[in-house]
């Protein structure tokens, strides 16, 4: 057990090391960040800025300072708002983690009953009829089904806020459609294993005890069911979380990834680097979360 | 796991069943949609088109400037010039500021002083480069100070009309970054309520301005960068104006019953700047061949939804010193293949024309297709406006044989504030140092701005526009309008100068 979760924990550093890479290139992959900066200056001030900035140090040398810095939270100050970069990226992460949990949430909500009964009425009208509907959902871009969504809800039907993220009414709208892109993934996935398990000789034992067919279904395959669910989640976290940017560019919703294309925009790299930085690691983190939960559902990994 | 899924499910139901909060807005507060917020509401310390149009509803400056473009009296309430370098600017007496002082000439002063930050190499303020031109700021009495300029300085009052006068003792107090964030103090109809970034800034009306009560109790500017969910919201009623709605969404928001369009000209400016320094642009006729090549008007009316004026020069007809005598190229596409010919190219020439304002490219498209029907074979080139761009365009001025573009004098009424940037060849310029090489035209340039003699300055650019429509260093297009969507609940239309002056607002009947 602790063997596995060291060699888990170890392949967390390496992973977090790959980012801190990656994130300190984008500094550098766009060309001269001080002709960036500032196109127009005299040579002499852009020597100055190349100083004060660190850059004219050898790349490893920058490398080190760069990886020391972002373990303390320091990436420096915004270009454009000029304060810490970390700071104004960690004051909008509640938004983005809150959308991307309350999206994996709904989306469990549907594809979980929605599963079930596709792999118990297995090729019935309904899963077939489930399957159509899911997969229009999947085919949608984020943004369109946002747009649509909020046609229909707010301009049509009156029934939601259009845009915004103050009261629990604000956030259904971007919920939904970040979830509407991750349910069909769930929902299939928990359809065939449900479909694995359903015809195991211990399932047919426990109708044969006379188990009700509900407590068969929920107790004794779901659970057993459940276990490629729980990785999938894992997985999906960060194409969430990537979906989160268009989603809370349609509904301004003040997040992260609103932050960061904003960013982009306007070249303004130290929020990029600490909200890709920031983004990467949870990411990460939730993979490590879920390899841990594995080993608790599933004694048969430990042996491994 | 049921009980946990049946939780869920109630949640959903209880969040659908809520009441709809954003969506209600109350009949005294107006609100605003703006694509993002800047990055601080201190009015100095920023250059963004966004701040500016929060910053004019909790700031005066010494001026104000009426909707037909007239300067009026605001924190001074007259001016004379005593030189050709000295203004005077009596003071508004008993103004008070959001935190309860009272202004004085000292708190003139400190504004003007925090900007020009004398004796500092490195200047702070990203608005340094307006009033650069001010040398001294003199208090004279309580309720006077002077202005003096390096030089004759003609646009000084044009630049005095965004500039907020601010607080001294209270930004000595607080510090300047609670000042540019919670504790904002201005003269301005309206003070600051609480900025939630990315979110709203929230004002409400000041009971002590001068001009008195604004017919809105509550001003609230929502940071929303889609535009398809600008548009819902005003339909809905969650805002109240939206700005810069494109030609495709009119007939949407006018044919909605709760909203309508106010539209009007405005300074921006489209062009084709050309390259005078290589072929086939180095020759005359091929320059002036590029101007009679465009059908301006049909552009106009089926590609802009008939929201644009045609222009004989790149001066607007709302700046000073447009002279309405020159006319605009006509559309004459056979004259142009005949000047093709006259410059060299009988059988025509391949150009390659570039380009990064991408909310145009339609129309940037359709210029490069007349171009190429009399001979100029044009290849368009769009660049994603980022820093590629700027690499190409401000670093090596390689924009070869021209660029398509559009140009709002940052909103200073004055043909200089075009002129100066598209022609004059100085090393610090903008696309004139690359492109313009018109023998002649720096010197009127020149005159026109080292004189405060306004006469006089009008014959200096009824000269030059003579000067350019002949010598064509661009091609001459269209202004443009500016155009917003609003509530009809709202009494208010758009201004010339792009502003949103919302005291002006009322509540429609």
């Amino acid at each position: 057990m602790s063997a596995f979760l060291i060699r888990r924990l170890l392949r967390f550093v390496v992973v977090c090391l790959g980012v801190s890479i990656v994130t300190f290139s984008i500094l550098h992959a766009s060309g001269d960040p001080v002709s960036l900066i500032m196109p127009e200056a005299p040579e002499a001030d852009r020597e100055k800025l190349r100083l004060a900035l660190g850059l004219s140090d050898p790349l490893p040398v920058q490398f080190v300072r760069f990886v020391t810095n972002a373990a303390r939270g320091d990436f420096g100050n915004s270009f454009f708002h000029r304060e810490p970069a970390f700071g104004l990226v960690v004051e909008r992460m509640p938004t983005t983690l809150g959308l991307t949990c309350l999206a994996v949430a709904l989306a469990l909500a549907v594809a979980v009953p929605v599963g079930i009964y596709s792999a118990v009425r297995r090729n019935s009208l309904g899963d077939h009829a489930a399957t159509v509907v899911v997969f229009l959902g999947q085919s949608m871009p984020v943004f369109w089904i946002g747009i649509m969504l909020m046609l229909l809800f707010s301009v049509q039907w009156r029934l939601l806020p259009v845009s915004g993220w103050s009261t629990w009414s604000s956030m259904v709208l971007p919920a939904v459609t970040l979830g509407a892109f991750t349910t069909p993934l769930f929902m299939r996935i928990i359809r065939s294993s449900m479909l694995e398990v359903v015809n195991l000789d211990y399932v047919r034992t426990a109708r044969a005890k006379g188990v009700s067919e509900w407590l068969v279904i929920c107790r004794h395959a779901l659970l057993n069911a459940a276990l490629p669910i729980v990785t999938v989640i894992g997985l999906q976290f960060g194409l969430l979380l990537g979906g989160a940017v268009l989603t809370e560019t349609v509904f301004a919703v003040p997040g992260v990834g609103r932050l960061i294309v904003n960013a982009i925009r306007q070249l303004d790299f130290p929020i990029v680097q600490a909200g890709v930085f920031l983004l990467a690691i949870i990411i990460v983190s939730v993979n490590f979360l879920v390899d841990v939960l594995y080993v608790y559902l599933n004694p048969t990994v430990r042996l491994r | 796991m049921k009980r946990w899924l049946l939780g869920l499910t109630a949640l959903f139901l209880v969040a659908l069943l809520a009441p709809v909060g954003a969506g209600a807005q109350g009949k005294d507060t107006l609100t605003i949609a703006l694509p993002n917020h800047a990055p601080t509401l201190d009015p100095h310390m920023h250059f963004e088109r966004v701040g500016v149009l929060v910053n004019i509803n909790m700031f005066d400056s010494l001026l104000h400037r009426s909707a037909k473009l007239e300067f009026e009296p605001s924190l001074a309430t007259s001016w004379k010039s005593l030189n050709d370098t000295t203004w005077e600017f009596k003071l508004r007496k008993g103004v008070k500021f959001h935190d309860g002082s009272t202004m004085t000439a000292e708190d003139v002063k400190y504004s003007f002083d925090r900007v020009l930050e004398p004796g500092k190499e490195k200047k702070k303020s990203p608005q340094y480069g307006n009033v650069r031109a001010i040398k001294e700021v003199k208090i004279v009495d309580a309720d006077t100070v002077h202005i003096i300029t390096d030089k004759p300085f003609p646009l000084l009052l044009e630049r005095l009309v965004y500039f907020g006068i601010v607080p001294k003792k209270h930004i000595e107090k607080v510090g300047e970054e609670a000042f540019g964030s919670t504790a904002t103090s201005g003269t301005g109809p309206w003070k600051l309520v609480e900025w939630k970034r990315d979110q709203h800034i929230r004002l409400e009306a000041f009971d002590q301005h001068w001009r008195g009560k604004p017919a809105f109790k509550y001003v609230v500017f929502r940071s929303i960068p889609e535009v398809a969910t600008q548009v819902a919201e005003l339909k809905t009623g969650g805002v109240d104006i939206i700005r810069n709605v494109s030609p495709d969404l009119l007939g949407d928001i006018k044919g909605h019953p709760l909203t309508r369009i106010s539209t009007t000209p405005i300074l921006r400016v489209h062009y084709i700047s050309l390259d005078m320094r290589t072929a086939p642009f180095d020759k005359k006729p091929a320059r002036q061949a590029a101007n009679y090549a465009i059908d301006k008007q049909s552009m106009i009316t089926k590609m802009m939804a008939g929201l644009g004026r045609q222009v004989p020069t790149v001066v607007q007809p709302p700046a000073f010193g447009f002279d309405p005598s020159v006319q605009p190229y006509p559309y004459d596409p056979k004259k142009a293949k005949e000047l093709l010919a006259q410059a060299g190219y009988p059988n025509g020439v391949d150009i390659t024309l570039h380009s990064s304002s991408t909310e145009w490219r339609p129309q940037f498209e359709a210029l490069g297709e007349m171009l190429t029907e009399v001979g100029l074979r044009t290849t368009t080139k769009m660049w994603d406006p980022g820093p590629a761009w700027n690499k190409f365009f401000q670093a090596e001025g390689k924009g070869t044989h021209g660029q398509y573009g559009n140009w709002g004098n940052y909103s200073v009424f004055d043909a200089d504030a075009v002129l100066h940037p598209f022609y004059h060849t100085e090393p610090g310029g903008w696309i004139g140092k690359h492109y313009a090489r018109v023998e002649g035209l720096d010197k009127l340039i020149d005159e026109g701005r080292s004189t405060i003699d306004q006469p006089r300055r009008k014959q200096i650019y009824a000269r030059i526009q003579a000067m350019i429509k002949e010598e064509a260093p661009s091609v001459f297009l269209w202004t443009q309008n500016d155009t917003l969507g609003i509530s009809k609940k709202v009494a208010y239309e758009a201004r010339p100068d792009e502003w949103l002056w919302l005291f002006a607002a009322k509540p429609a009947n």
